[in-house]
């Protein structure tokens, strides 16, 4: 078991996306987390080679789908309403 | 202008585009293998792409005059000024995927009785004895279920007789199938019937009424004479050469159309997929379905297990997919059940009515369990874990509880509510969501929640693989090519 500390800067990564890439890898280790200045610290312990990599992997993608997740969100309501409108199939 | 020339520009208009601008539409990834992405829209179209297009795609930066953006433009990932009829499209497309939801219950169980003639180790419901009052369907009750069926809005019906051995209550069958016909007078459905059986009592009465109704035989061949009848003991110890006769006589009559075969795997299956897969060419059936190995045992194995168990399994799976696609390519269709649903929601518009790959999840809204006491269960599964002790997806009784009171229970509404795959973590971010699907079920048996953490769950682990090797597959185009001809 290898100790590991990972820091993200707030002002780039949301504590939310940093959570929610976590949360995968949750059943390979768990995790510390903590907030040092405009860090958020995450601390783990793995035998996994190359864990630190995939969560800072992970984290970018996470990023991303919040990014596509926030962008999309108006136009994703605007589908499903669509969808399920019984006004005939195209307005 | 004519309607027509409302929606849509001339092609001039598209070549003559000069605005570089364009807006993302839903979408989800998901790690296909190193450094590639599976992208897939909410109705399910997909890219696979690297790493430097996703950001490109997402951060907006991808060239107009790129294949790359034709292609996430034809399989509505974006839109541009040009193309503004994608959001209606793509609710089109989407409404006819959710179709499926709201024309509920299809799939009616009816358990006619628990007793049976096997002893199969891993079977947790069957019971060895005569006393036919003790766990058999009543007349009464198989009417009040009857009533129950109809009140569905689905304008398929199908009852499926299950068991214990199911033609134990023969006359039970009998009556069933008659009473279902005559309700069916005045409510018209597309009405169909299933026997889940093992054939031991397969004899020409069954067959002749098997043949005026045109009802569908299942059974199980769980392989080679050896493996099966070590996974399935009877008296005798003759369950292979049985079954095997009960499948010739049912081709005979019936035709080979009306009756399948469906496989359990056990510990020793792993190791002879091939055997398997020979066993079934040789008895003439022209599809398999290979299952993994189930998590409601006698002992609800831990989290770790499962996913051992997983992976293990995953190679049985691979090794006979391959094995499978060699045979195709020699000319002879055979198909593999599983993949074959994962390759209709991957290439077609229509969602396959696959109780476990649905979401909101099939328990109870696509299909419904009555037990021999008139009991009602959300699944097949929700039955088995009631004969362990747990209760919790009892939705009620067709003694005492109305259509209403049954489907409107609140186990049964929390349960779909919050296992719904588009609010549940890890999966309503996951590229494989329009290929996947929500088991309460099974999550409730093995995390004790019905959600489930995914990163823990064997159903996750599972299915992703599958997608990944599938969609995988899909590159070849020669392995294209047979996989297409798969799809329903
Ligand atoms: S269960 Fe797993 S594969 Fe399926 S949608 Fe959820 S995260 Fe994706």
């Amino acid at each position: 078991m290898t100790k590991h500390e990972l820091s993200f800067d707030v002002r780039v990564f949301s504590l939310e996306t940093i959570k929610r890439a976590l949360y995968r890898y949750q059943d390979k280790c768990s995790f510390d987390i903590q907030l040092r200045d405009s860090d958020i610290v995450i601390a783990f312990e793995s035998s996994i080679e190359d864990m630190a990599d995939r969560i800072k992997r992970e984290v970018l993608d996470q990023d991303l789908r919040d990014t596509i997740s926030k962008q999309t969100a108006n136009v994703r309501q605007l589908i499903l309403a669509n969808a399920f409108s019984n006004t005939g199939l195209i307005g | 202008m004519s309607p027509l020339g409302k929606r849509f520009k001339l092609v001039d208009d598209f070549n003559q585009a000069e605005n570089h601008d364009y807006h993302l539409l839903p979408s989800r990834f998901a790690g296909l293998d190193d450094g590639r992405y599976l992208l897939s829209n909410e109705v399910g179209e997909y890219l696979v792409v690297d790493r430097s297009q996703l950001e490109s795609y997402v951060k907006k930066a991808v060239d107009q005059d790129s294949d790359f953006y034709h292609d996430l433009k034809s399989k509505h990932f974006l839109f541009d000024d040009d193309s503004n009829v994608a959001i209606d499209l793509l609710a089109l497309k989407y409404r006819t995927k959710a179709l499926r939801t709201s024309q509920f219950t299809s799939l009616h169980l009816f358990v006619v009785t628990l007793r049976c003639d096997y002893t199969c180790q891993y079977c947790q419901v069957s019971r060895q004895t005569d006393d036919k009052h003790a766990f058999d369907m009543s007349e009464e009750t198989a009417r009040k279920a009857l009533a129950l069926v109809f009140r569905s809005p689905s304008p398929a019906i199908k009852i499926e007789f299950q068991g214990g051995e199911p033609l134990l209550n023969f006359n039970l069958i009998q009556y069933v199938v008659s009473e279902a016909k005559k309700l069916n007078e005045t409510h018209k459905r597309d009405l169909q019937f299933v026997i889940t059986s093992n054939l031991s009592f397969l004899d020409d009465t069954v067959l002749a009424f098997c043949q005026e109704h045109g009802i569908h035989l299942s059974t199980s061949l769980d392989g080679n004479e050896a493996l099966h009848n070590s996974n399935r003991p009877r008296p005798g110890k003759n369950s292979y050469e049985i079954t095997v006769k009960g499948i010739k006589n049912a081709q005979r009559f019936l035709g080979r159309d009306k009756i399948g075969a469906l496989m359990t795997t056990t510990e020793k299956s792993l190791s002879q997929v091939r055997s398997i897969i020979d066993t079934y060419l040789e008895h003439n059936l022209d599809c398999i379905f290979l299952r993994p190995l189930s998590p409601y045992g006698f002992a609800v194995k831990n989290h770790q297990t499962q996913k051992y168990d997983i992976d293990r399994w995953f190679e049985f799976y691979k090794e006979g997919l391959d094995y499978i696609l060699e045979i195709n390519r020699q000319g002879h269709h055979f198909v593999e059940v599983y993949t074959q649903i994962i390759l209709t929601k991957l290439l077609s518009p229509f969602n396959t009515g696959y109780v476990d790959l649905q979401s909101p999840s099939g328990a109870a809204i696509a299909a419904i369990v009555y037990n021999y006491d008139g009991d009602v269960y959300a699944s097949d599964e929700a039955r088995m874990l009631a004969e362990m002790g747990d209760r919790k997806f009892r939705l009620g009784s067709v003694h005492t509880d109305s259509y209403e009171d049954i489907w409107l229970s609140d186990v049964l509404l929390d349960t779909l509510e919050s296992s719904l795959s588009e609010s549940a973590p890890m999966c309503h971010d996951c590229g494989f969501l329009p290929y996947c699907g929500t088991d309460p079920v099974y999550h409730y048996a093995t995390q004790q929640d019905v959600v489930g953490h995914k990163a823990f769950s064997g159903f996750c682990a599972k299915n992703m693989k599958i997608f990944k090797h599938v969609i995988k597959l899909l590159e070849d185009p020669d392995t294209k090519k047979i996989l297409t001809n798969w799809v329903r």
